[in-house]
Order: C-alpha cells, then structure tokens, then sequence
C-alpha cells in the first residue's frame, strides 16, 4: 500500500519537474543577483544604524538638562527631630578660653 | 570533479532531486524549485564540494537537506527582523506538506502527502528517502544526517503510523 502510493506520488512528481537546462540556467543568474541584493540589503543596514546614532547625537545636543548642584541642597526628614538631645548644642559649640574668661581666684 | 561532469551527474539525478527538495520544502513547487537553484549553485561554485565518502546521490540529497533547512531558518529569522529580508531573499516554507498543494493532486497522492504532514520531519524524511528515492535506511541516514539505528526507528515508526493514517483517510 505504501510502495504504491509512494510510486504513484512519484510518478506525479516526475511530470512535473522543471526542465535541468532552466533550472541550472536560473541558478546561474543567481550568482550574479545575490551581491547586489546583499550590497542593498548591507547598504540599508548602514542607514538605519546611522540615523540611530545621528537622531541619538542630536536628541543630546538639543535636549534641556536639569542641573542639580548638590551642595546647595539641604532636605530635613520629618523625623530628625528624634535625633535632637537634650544640650546637644553644648556638643556643636566650642566653649570659649581666654584671658576673660579665668579668673585668678579659679587658677 | 570538472565542472562538465558534475552537470551531467546533476542532470542524470535531477528528477530524483527535485522530488527531494519537494519533500523538503513540503511539496511547495516555488519553494523546492529555489532549494534546488541554491543547491546547484553550490555545487557548481564549489561551496559544497563531494569527496567520494558516499555515493554522490546520497551527496547532493545531504547538500538539498542542509539547503532546504538553511531556508526554513531564513525565514525564521525574516519573521523576527524585517530588515532581514533584503538580505536573505525570498521566503521559504516550514517542511510541512501544504494542504493547498494536496487539494490538486489525485486522491491517492493526496491523501499521501496529507498523512506524511503528521509525521514527523524525521519519519518524513526517511520515508521519502527509502520509498519515492529507492535509497537504503544506512543512505537515508547519511542523507538524514542521524545514525543507522535512528534512522531504522524512524523508519520502523514511521511507516506504522503512515500505515495507520493511510487506513483512517481510506474510512
């Protein structure tokens, strides 16, 4: 059953099948069309990745930077009171020596 | 191999290679008509080239195969990058029999290339080779690209489950 079938579909095949001669001949023309499809198809490529970096470039250029200068910001958490303790100012302050300051009864 | 002897092994196999490549290409005539060109192509620029390690039938039915599946990937890749085109060239199919195909062919053939569209690509394979090409399991393994033990269970499977689909479209 499958011998027959398979010979039949052959046998189909066969009155079908391309004449050698067109078939070589087209293979031919081949070797001379496939450069220029890839020169056009490389050439493309090329556009596209350089529009990519040139669109890329400009965006950069024209675009408007915000500019933060760290130094000038200062931001408080809501929770920074927590870290206040009491006479914590006597810690930031540097106490004051000179001559106003001792008294000869202390010395 | 001069180039005058290779056309006239090409033309003395050329029936049997086209009826290959259609079952390559899943019995797409465009299809198999542009493997078999590309196939030609190689071997008469050299890129394929045979060093008598098998038959040269078995040869030219790998360098098919090899360009057949080359094809299929293409239009794999085409799918994903639509650039891709204009550097792989035309479409190809994906191995499987078309059913358009099958509607215009006598009911036997077509109720044939149906049941071959369930098999697997393998099964496929080594039932064309053996069958429609007269090649033996070990050459269908050469061609196929698998070892002989492989090739002889696609074989074993493949023909049982085309028996089977053969029997239920007869129903």
């Amino acid at each position: 059953m499958i011998e027959q079938a398979f010979e039949a579909l052959r046998r189909e095949d066969a009155a079908g099948t391309p004449p050698f001669a067109a078939t070589i001949a087209a293979a031919r023309a081949r070797r001379t069309a496939r450069p220029r499809r890839r020169a056009l198809g490389l050439a493309a490529a090329v556009i596209v990745v350089v529009a990519v970096v040139v669109i890329s470039l400009r965006r950069e250029r024209d675009g408007v930077r915000l500019e933060i200068d760290l130094a000038t910001v200062r931001w408080q958490a809501p929770t920074d009171f927590l870290l206040n303790l009491p006479g914590d100012e006597l810690l930031r302050s540097v106490p004051q020596l000179g001559p106003r300051g001792l008294d000869r009864r202390t010395l | 191999m001069s180039p005058a002897d290779l056309t006239a092994k090409l033309e003395e196999l050329h029936a049997a290679a086209f009826g290959w490549a259609l079952s390559c290409c899943g019995w797409d005539r465009a299809a198999a008509e542009d493997v078999l060109q590309a196939t030609y192509l190689k071997l008469l620029d050299g890129r394929a080239r045979f060093d008598g390690r098998s038959t040269f039938r078995t040869f030219v039915f790998g360098v098919i195969a090899r360009t057949a599946r080359e094809a299929r990937r293409r239009a794999a890749l085409r799918r994903w990058l639509p650039l891709a085109a204009l550097l792989l060239g035309p479409e190809a199919v994906d191995g499987r029999p078309d059913a358009a195909a099958a509607l215009v062919r006598a009911d036997e053939t077509a109720r044939l290339v149906r049941a071959l569209g369930r098999l697997s690509e393998r099964q496929r394979q080594v039932l064309h080779l053996v069958f429609y090409e007269d090649l033996t399991i070990a050459e269908a393994a050469a061609v196929a690209g698998v070892s002989v033990g492989t090739a002889r269970t696609h074989y074993e499977r493949g023909k049982a489950a085309l028996r089977t689909l053969l029997g239920e479209e007869r129903e």
